[in-house]
């Protein structure tokens, strides 16, 4: 087991340590801020462990770690699931690499954790859970929380099962959290309370009145009176937080609602704040995904992080990741960053080229000679192919060279050809890496539609600036791409990624296609490959970590106390069987009826037979519904109309089906 | 606490989670089984949230040539009623799959736990009489490997050959000392005797008698020899003397060989019939499938042998492989007595008299005008079978022309072994397979 001291002593190999300190480096000079960043040398069965546990040592005792350290298991029994490394979002971070790994893929490794360790730092999504102080201090209140949940079940007072029971019905809601919100806030970074946490009792606590005064005055019938009135105004999206704040037990000898132990209250915010640590990580797979692929790429592949011997193994891993069929975060990730760095570099050249006398957003295409911009574009030689042969042409003022470094060098205390980047500023570096210069972006400039030429011509003042295109090029910023890179990444998460940067380009030439459930044909069809379709669909799956948004629309439904929960209709409906068996498992966290309110879709068999007969899909018919569970049994009911407006979402139509499918 | 711990109360959980068998056969995925080996999905145990309905979800995928056409087949994996087979697979959609662990049983298990479930007491009968050579080695050959020589025996028939020719030398001997009488005599008189000795050894006594110089003439006559000579019976002179040798010969060798047992095997045969028409919708196929597979683990399970043969029709019939045989949509009409003159046909290879027969088919009922009164039902009664099974699927509601079953059920209301069963939904199965399974002909 990985709790015992072993790993300590397994710290990250010496031939590690300088490619980890190098890789630490260079990550600077590209202008990431990573998390520092520990590297530990695991082997595969605590890999396995590691991964069960999300990346750190300790957790909470629950049958689901054993269950996705099964599943890791068997994957990786079949050579599917192996993994590299993980690393944690902490600060520092712990990164875990595989003993097994090639040299190669260590520093791969290595480099692609760099990266994201600067993700967890610098992206706003992170923030939120880590603070003003940059410190998710996640280890710890892991650690902290296991020991809390293992005392619990380990209380003779307490029932072990019950504890187990009520971490399955939190786990059932984890993700019915307001994500989007700061929890820095309730961890004390900030001396604010949240005041939406403070019930009608609490208040009346803080009123300082005696307990005659207050149980004569306000009785416990005027208490619920109140609470009556208290229907919610807008409805809450942290039903998890909800459920904590309002939720009782149901008591199977009273035969009622009474209110938690204490240690219930405990295990549910303990878990909620996990929620809340992990949100940031789902919410941002593709883009951290991508942002470390990226880096990993432009550290290994361009400055041969891993040396030339090492470098067909590095692209084989690569390529190894990058390929795995249908849609995976790294290669979709990664795609659209270099979209982002490419067209911020284009946004650049071609700011300056419009200022080129004579150059108009109408002629562009035809005055710019692009074989000449290329020419223009490529990175100083000297800076491009610099060798410890090169070393003396340098000249250490140069805003592109690192004197000190340089100094060393000269001295012979750096490798410049195992380093090269060491004797560049930043500066340098992104002349260095210019994107538009590299081949596989060459066309990228010429292709720009007149439509953003437009637009950007639209506002320009000063545009005849330049006598002509070498003196504009001469002037262009070439770390323009990476600076916007590091914008997006400090406040995007995927969906906004996805929905921004996403184009037409990448749909088309991936061959990417969304697919839809036909009726008449009784299985799975591509409906659409129209890019537009496409990026709602993948939109689709990453709002709202790819779930239907449940939100807590009333805690006295009906005016009985019931819960009422509604999922934000958007046309595509709910898994009824696991939503049946979910509502279940709020019940244990609300103690009285909890209600569903949704909306299904549902066909006759007269539609369906001419729908068949004429080969074409059925029209069903869209019915809002509440299901409501009282402890014994679910119930569908018809729903209230002004609820089931309350409830719809129709600002996107999802479902790209062809008017004329399957004719 | 720790992960092991974790572990060992995820896999408790499991366990209670495997469905029981009769949920399986109603609602379960059947296609991970085979006939050797049902494997029963298990569901993976993982809590359920608020998720998206997948079919209506949908997806994006990725081609791997080109941009496919709208309308066409995507293998979506993990949805578990996805999956036809018809699907050319053109992409690959990035969805991860939902995950199963199986719970596997042999055809043996299968039908006692069905038997427990459904409460079923099928007791196949022997039919073809095979050989088989497992009983006891209590046989015996003449010949055989060493091993099974059979030393008691040797030894035993050894003594008794040395008991039948074994005799009292003295007794001889002193016979040999009557007055006047010569080889030849001695040797008639100790035959007359029984005594088992030969002519050659009394010659020889004769010759050292004389070589001894003993006198000839001790005794006058044989009845003087007989009134003073008592002789030695057998057993006391082998306790005198002992068990000097006993004679081991070739012919007296015995080998063991295990008994000849007669056994009667029992073996089945089942003919599937499966209408194919135009009306036999995938939601009726599926339910045939259903039942039909269950019955054919079963039976696997309880027969010592069992065969399947395939047949499906539409105004025609014709034979299929097992893997076509669920699958299979023509357009064709409906005559259903087609496929019981295929059956027919197919059965003669199966005598009666040697092989349980079972003929099970399914349809939606629907049959040409007057083709089951007319040609079924007669070939029903010809058919020689343990049961004759029609088991109805029809979902949706009765047609006009549907009165298979209904007709089948009144004609041959006078037989035991011909039964009816309707299966609407996937809920009326297990009772379909029930009603099936206790009908029988125990004539």
């Amino acid at each position: 087991m990985i709790h015992d001291d072993r790993i300590a002593t397994r710290r990250v190999a010496a031939e590690l340590e300088e490619p980890a300190e190098r890789a630490g480096q260079l990550a600077e000079k590209l202008g990431l801020r990573p998390y520092p960043v520990n590297y530990w040398v695991v082997t595969h069965e605590e890999m396995n462990e590691l991964i069960a546990y999300d990346g750190f040592q300790t957790r909470y005792p629950h049958w689901r770690w054993g269950m996705k350290y099964d599943r890791q298991r068997k994957q990786d029994t079949f050579g599917m699931g192996k993994a590299f490394e993980i690393v944690n979002n902490d600060n520092p971070c712990h990164a875990f690499l595989q003993e097994s790994n090639t040299p190669a893929d260590q520093k791969a490794v290595i480099t692609h954790v760099e990266a994201h360790a600067d993700f967890f730092r610098n992206n706003q999504w992170f923030g939120r859970f880590a603070g003003e102080r940059e410190d998710p201090d996640a280890a710890a209140m892991l650690e902290q929380h296991a020991e809390t949940v293992g005392e619990y079940a380990a209380d003779p007072e307490i029932d072990r099962g019950e504890v187990e029971r009520l971490i399955d019905a939190v786990l059932c809601v984890e993700d019915t959290i307001d994500q989007h919100r700061a929890l820095a806030a309730e961890r004390g970074d900030d001396a604010e309370i949240d005041e939406e946490i403070a019930d009608i009792e609490e208040r009346l606590d803080r009123l300082g009145l005696s307990t005659e005064v207050r149980d004569q005055v306000f009785d416990e019938e005027w208490v619920d009176e109140q609470r009556e009135g208290e229907g919610l105004a807008e409805p809450r999206p942290d039903v998890l937080s909800y459920l904590r704040e309002h939720g009782k037990r149901f008591d199977d000898e009273e035969g009622k609602a009474v209110d938690r132990e204490p240690w219930m209250d405990d295990v549910i915010e303990i878990l909620r704040r996990e929620a809340y640590y992990f949100a940031p990580q789902k919410m941002t797979k593709v883009m951290n995904e991508g942002w470390a692929s990226f880096h990993e790429s432009l550290m290994m592949g361009d400055e041969r992080f891993a040396g030339d011997d090492e470098f067909l193994t590095y692209a084989d891993h690569m390529s190894r990741v990058l390929d795995s069929s249908g849609l995976n975060p790294y290669s979709l990730g990664l795609a659209i960053w270099q979209y982002v760095e490419n067209s911020a570099n284009r946004r650049e050249v071609v700011d300056r080229l419009l200022r080129v006398e004579g150059v108009t957003w109408r002629n562009f295409h035809d005055v710019v000679d692009f074989e000449t911009v290329a020419d223009l574009l490529e990175p100083d030689p000297e800076i491009a192919g610099l060798t410890a042969d090169s070393l003396d042409r340098l000249d250490p003022d140069d805003p592109r060279v690192d004197a000190d470094a340089l100094a060393r060098a000269r001295e012979g205390d750096l490798d410049v050809d195992a380093y090269p980047w060491a004797v560049l500023t930043y500066e340098g570096l992104c002349e260095r890496h210019f994107s538009l210069a590299k081949p596989a972006n060459r066309g990228f400039l010429e292709r720009i539609d007149r439509t953003e030429l437009e637009r950007r011509a639209r506002y320009m003042f000063d545009d005849e600036r330049y006598p002509d295109v070498e003196s504009a090029l001469a002037d262009v910023d070439y770390g323009a791409g990476w600076e916007r890179m590091r914008e997006v990444r400090e406040s995007h998460n995927d969906v906004t990624f996805i929905d921004e940067f996403l184009t037409e380009e990448f749909v088309v030439e991936g061959n990417y296609f969304t697919y839809e459930y036909s009726e008449a044909a009784e299985g799975y069809r591509v409906a659409s490959t129209d890019p537009d379709d496409v990026k709602r669909k993948l939109l689709l799956r990453f709002t709202n970590f790819g779930k239907p948004t449940i939100a807590a629309y009333d805690g006295n439904y009906a005016n009985r106390g019931e819960l009422l929960l509604g999922h934000r209709y958007n046309g595509v409906a709910l898994d009824l069987e696991q939503a049946k068996q979910t509502l279940e498992r709020v019940f244990e966290l609300w103690g009285r009826p909890v209600n569903l309110a949704t909306v299904v879709t549902e066909y006759d068999d007269h539609e369906l037979e001419v729908a068949r007969r004429r080969g074409r899909e059925p029209t069903g018919e869209e019915t809002a519904i509440r299901l409501r569970y009282d402890g014994d049994s679910v119930e569908r009911h018809a729903l209230e109309p002004e609820l089931a407006e309350r409830i719809a979402a129709d600002d996107v139509d999802y479902d790209t089906k062809p008017d004329e499918w399957l004719a | 606490m720790g992960l092991r711990e974790d572990l060992e109360r995820f896999r408790e959980i499991g366990e209670q989670r495997r469905p029981d068998l009769s949920e399986f056969i109603r609602e379960g995925d059947l296609s991970g089984s085979s006939r050797d080996n049902v494997r029963i999905p298990v569901k993976l145990v993982d809590l359920p949230a608020f998720e998206y309905d997948r079919r209506d979800m949908g997806g994006v995928g990725q081609g791997g040539e080109g941009t496919p056409e709208p309308g066409r087949p995507v293998d979506v994996p993990g949805d578990p009623e996805d999956g036809d087979g018809d699907g050319d697979e053109d992409g690959e959609p990035g969805e991860e799959g939902g995950e199963h662990g199986y719970y596997e049983m042999d055809p043996e298990e299968f039908a006692r736990e069905l038997d427990e479930e459904l409460g079923l007491d099928l007791d196949p009968k022997g039919k073809r009489v095979v050989e088989e050579i497992e009983g006891d080695y209590t046989e015996l050959a003449r010949a055989g490997p060493n091993s099974t020589l059979d030393f008691e025996q040797l030894f035993k028939r050894g003594l008794k050959r040395k008991l039948a020719t074994d005799f009292d030398e003295s007794y001889v001997r002193e016979a040999c000392r009557v007055a006047g009488a010569d080889a030849r005599d001695v040797f008639e008189y100790c035959r007359e005797e029984h005594v088992l000795v030969s002519l050659a050894w009394i010659r020889e006594a004769f010759d050292e008698i004389r070589r001894e110089g003993v006198s000839l003439g001790e005794y006058d006559s044989f009845e003087a020899f007989e009134a003073r000579v008592e002789r030695d019976p057998i057993s006391a002179r082998i306790r005198r003397d002992g068990l000097r040798d006993v004679p081991f010969r070739r012919e007296d060798e015995r080998y063991r060989q295990p008994e000849v047992v007669e056994k009667r095997q029992k073996n089945v045969v089942v003919v599937n019939i499966r209408d194919v028409s135009g009306s036999m919708r995938k939601t009726k196929r599926e339910l045939v499938e259903r039942t039909f597979t269950p019955l054919d683990w079963y039976l696997t399970g309880k027969y010592d042998e069992a065969e399947f043969r395939y047949v499906a029709h539409d105004a025609e019939a014709w034979e299929v492989e097992r893997g076509e045989f669920f699958g299979i949509r023509s357009g064709g009409g409906t005559r259903i007595s087609s496929a019981y003159e295929l059956a027919a046909e197919v059965l003669e290879e199966y005598p009666f008299a040697e092989w349980n027969r079972y003929v099970f088919a399914a349809g939606d009922s629907e049959n040409s005008s007057n083709d089951t009164v007319e040609n079924v039902v007669p070939m029903m009664r010809e058919i020689d079978a343990n049961l004759h099974a029609y088991v109805e699927t029809q979902p949706g509601g009765n047609a006009i022309n549907a009165t298979h079953a209904e007709e089948v059920e009144q004609e041959l209301a006078d037989r035991d072994n011909v039964v009816v069963a309707r299966v609407g939904g996937p809920d009326d199965v297990t009772d379909a397979i029930e009603r099936i399974l206790s009908t029988e002909d125990d004539t």
